[in-house]
């Protein structure tokens, strides 16, 4: 049992990368949907290993929403739009995903026995990849100028958060989890429209772009 | 009318005025009258609600999931105050707005109707206990409000409203982790799952969480909520938005939700100034973060000449300024900075609704092209100069009373050089200002004026904003002050 959760952990750490690195954008977007498919199996996993009950739900609600239903949004972005891959990013496409990594990797080795100290779940893998996935979103806001892989990395550090409540509240009461779900959904689909937006004013998805509001 | 049905009714009346604005046939009238009527009924309830916990009392509902201290009725004054008269002069500026093709009568209709979700959303994160609530709540604002700033079409109404939602969101991605955390830490004291994410509990057993997991998690809720609050260094987005979206929405960004966030800060600050971690240990960051914050805002406030983006870079010194006043700590201290929450909230919409006058008049935001703004619109001039001498804390106006305490406290206990930092950068602030002050409003106009008219039905609720600071700058309010003293109460454990 413990094996599969740190294969589904560490396949989650590669996912992570792939979503922040790949140029092609339907490409990364199905990544990420895998990456949510094994968070939902990490869900299942530790409901049975661990008797978390609602786990059970949390992956029920996880599948529907972020497996099925926030691809699929993006998807009819990019289908929208018209557009297939990412222009070049910040520190080149080769350079940035290893930067992120590296710096995502050493900030979760320092930070996760605080984690591990009070989590419910005392699982090292799955909350080293919690934070290592979480910090691999907030360096692809950082590195990658893309709307969409920005929209990407906001998913992406929202299953770092997903997995960090599994393992440390998982006994949280649900409307906690209902919220911070919710919140979650709506901010991608408002990103979304904001991205059409920004495509057509600027006739292009590189934020760097916008350069209207200075000073 | 019980407690439960009070609570309730805070978080119901803005929620169907907007969904009844929404359904609304898009006729400007019926829907300002919604609108208007929606903002008078949410600002009476919150105000039954603020006045029934003046005295200390604490309102429970929903299995204590919710609940209104003085600490909160503080902030949700702010919300049922500046929120209405911000909202009645909403009704004008639209109406200019739409004349001028600037927006439709559609997006008015969805800014009104988004405005009284804002309010919803501000609303419950003031009265949330549960700390993830508070944490939805906080997130929600962003959402609700995003398409309040970017209601117009354009370039820099986009660019404003994508770093709008992405830095809010990346900060306050840091604040869930420090509400995940802190639930965990508190689970390993009290194994309750339900009881444990209540604020009041965790306040109650502050002592017994581990206190250095408490120090990571007041760090992680300072980038959090101070992301939101417009601290440095996360405050990059703040001046971009605050200035681009319109006159209301600014003046509601401004002035209530700031103050929104920094609640969220302090609950936080006071469970871990609360624990075995010690008030000192919060109150040196938030001194070093609210120095940084002021000088940076100092700064770039001097070289602003258009002036909703002066106006915004004023929000993040005064936020810089309540967060000095967190650092300074003492009873006094708390109590100036949440003196300042009201102080800057009045002023601040006042601030930005009066730019929504002058952009009216000279058809630009650049002050180098106003002047003789005293002789085409005095009343303007007058509003827009009592803004001015509130926010640099000429005596007589209310923020001068929150920063002259903030300065004495400091003196009391021994904090000099920051205090004199405090004080520099608060006169490079009033230099700064009085210099554009002058340039707009004296001379000659030097560019065509479109009109000199603005009807008093926009310039009545800013004239109850000017009358306010003038209060609180002269009189000591009872009711106020009572129930500061009894919110600083809550914050120190006493």
């Amino acid at each position: 049992m413990i094996d599969l959760l740190s294969v589904l952990s560490i396949a989650m750490i590669i996912t992570s990368l792939l979503v922040f690195g790949l140029r092609n954008y339907k490409i990364s977007i199905y990544v990420y949907s895998l990456q949510t498919f094994l968070l939902v199996g990490i869900f299942l996993l530790l409901s049975s290993s661990h008797l978390a009950e609602q786990l059970t739900v949390w992956a029920g609600i996880a599948f529907v929403t972020k497996v099925i239903f926030i691809p699929y949004i993006l998807l009819r972005l990019i289908k929208k739009l018209g557009v297939v891959y990412e222009d070049e990013p910040v520190a080149g496409f080769f350079v940035s995903p290893i930067i992120a990594m590296a710096f995502s990797l050493a900030i979760a080795m320092s930070i996760y026995p605080t984690y591990l100290e009070f989590s419910l779940i005392k699982e090292s893998i799955p909350l080293i990849a919690s934070i290592t996935i979480f910090m691999m979103g907030i360096f692809g806001f950082i590195l990658r100028n893309s709307a969409i892989k920005q929209i990407l990395a906001y998913c992406m550090f929202e299953n770092g958060i997903h997995l960090s409540l599994a393992l440390m509240a998982y006994n949280s009461p649900e409307i906690a989890e209902l919220g911070i779900l919710t919140d979650a959904i709506f901010a991608v689909l408002i990103m979304s429209v904001l991205a059409q937006r920004f495509y057509k004013y600027f006739a292009s998805l590189d934020v760097s772009k916008a350069t209207e509001l200075k000073g | 009318m019980d407690i439960q049905q009070l609570l309730t009714l805070l978080l119901i009346v803005p929620i169907v005025a907007s969904i009844v604005i929404w359904l609304m046939p898009t006729n400007f009238k019926v829907l300002s009258t919604v609108h208007v009527i929606g903002s008078i009924v949410s600002t009476l309830i919150a105000m039954k609600a603020v006045l029934s916990v003046i005295d200390g009392k604490v309102l429970f509902a929903y299995d204590q999931m919710l609940f209104l201290d003085s600490l909160g009725g503080v902030f949700l004054s702010l919300i049922g105050i500046t929120g209405l008269l911000v909202n009645l002069y909403s009704v004008k500026y639209m109406q200019w707005e739409i004349e001028k093709n600037e927006i439709t009568l559609k997006d008015a209709k969805l800014f009104f109707a988004l405005s009284h979700l804002f309010v919803f959303t501000m609303t419950f994160s003031v009265i949330a206990n549960n700390i993830a609530l508070m944490w939805v709540a906080i997130e929600a604002t962003t959402l609700s409000s995003v398409f309040m700033v970017a209601v117009h079409k354009g370039k820099k109404s986009t660019e404003s409203g994508w770093k709008y939602i992405v830095i809010c969101s990346i900060g306050l991605a840091f604040a869930l982790y420090a509400t995940v955390l802190l639930y965990s830490a508190g689970f390993s004291v009290i194994n309750d799952s339900h009881s444990i994410m209540l604020w009041t509990t965790l306040m109650a057993h502050a002592k017994e969480i581990n206190p250095d997991v408490l120090k990571l998690i007041f760090v992680f809720a300072l980038i959090g909520f101070g992301t939101k609050a417009g601290l440095a260094p996360t405050h990059t987005w703040l001046p971009d938005v605050h200035s681009e979206g319109p006159a209301p929405a600014s003046a509601m960004l401004s002035g209530i939700l700031l103050k929104c966030a920094i609640l969220g800060l302090i609950r936080y600050y006071a469970v871990v100034g609360n624990s075995m971690v010690g008030f000192e240990y919060v109150q040196s960051i938030m001194i070093i973060s609210g120095l940084v914050t002021i000088f940076i805002a100092a700064l770039f406030l001097i070289r602003q000449h258009d002036v909703k983006r002066m106006f915004a870079y004023h929000s993040i010194a005064h936020m810089g300024v309540i967060a000095f006043g967190l650092g300074v700590g003492g009873f006094l201290g708390l109590f100036a900075a949440l003196f300042h929450a009201l102080a800057h909230s009045v002023t601040k919409a006042l601030a930005f609704c009066v730019t929504g006058n002058m952009v009216k008049i000279y058809g630009t935001r650049d002050m180098t092209k106003m002047g003789g703004l005293i002789k085409i619109a005095p009343i303007t001039a007058i509003l827009f100069g009592i803004a001015i001498c509130s926010l640099v804390g000429v005596p007589g106006f209310a923020i001068f009373v929150s920063e002259f305490l903030i300065v004495q406290e400091s003196i009391n206990t021994g904090i000099f050089l920051p205090v004199v930092l405090f004080i520099i950068g608060l006169i490079v602030i009033f230099i700064a200002d009085f210099s554009h002050f002058n340039l707009a409003t004296f001379g000659e106009s030097k560019t065509k004026i479109l009109t000199s008219k603005i009807e008093w039905s926009a310039n009545l609720p800013l004239i109850g904003l000017a009358a306010l600071i003038i209060i609180f700058g002269i009189f000591s309010v009872d009711g106020w002050v009572t129930l500061l003293n009894n919110a600083v109460k809550i914050i120190t454990g006493v």
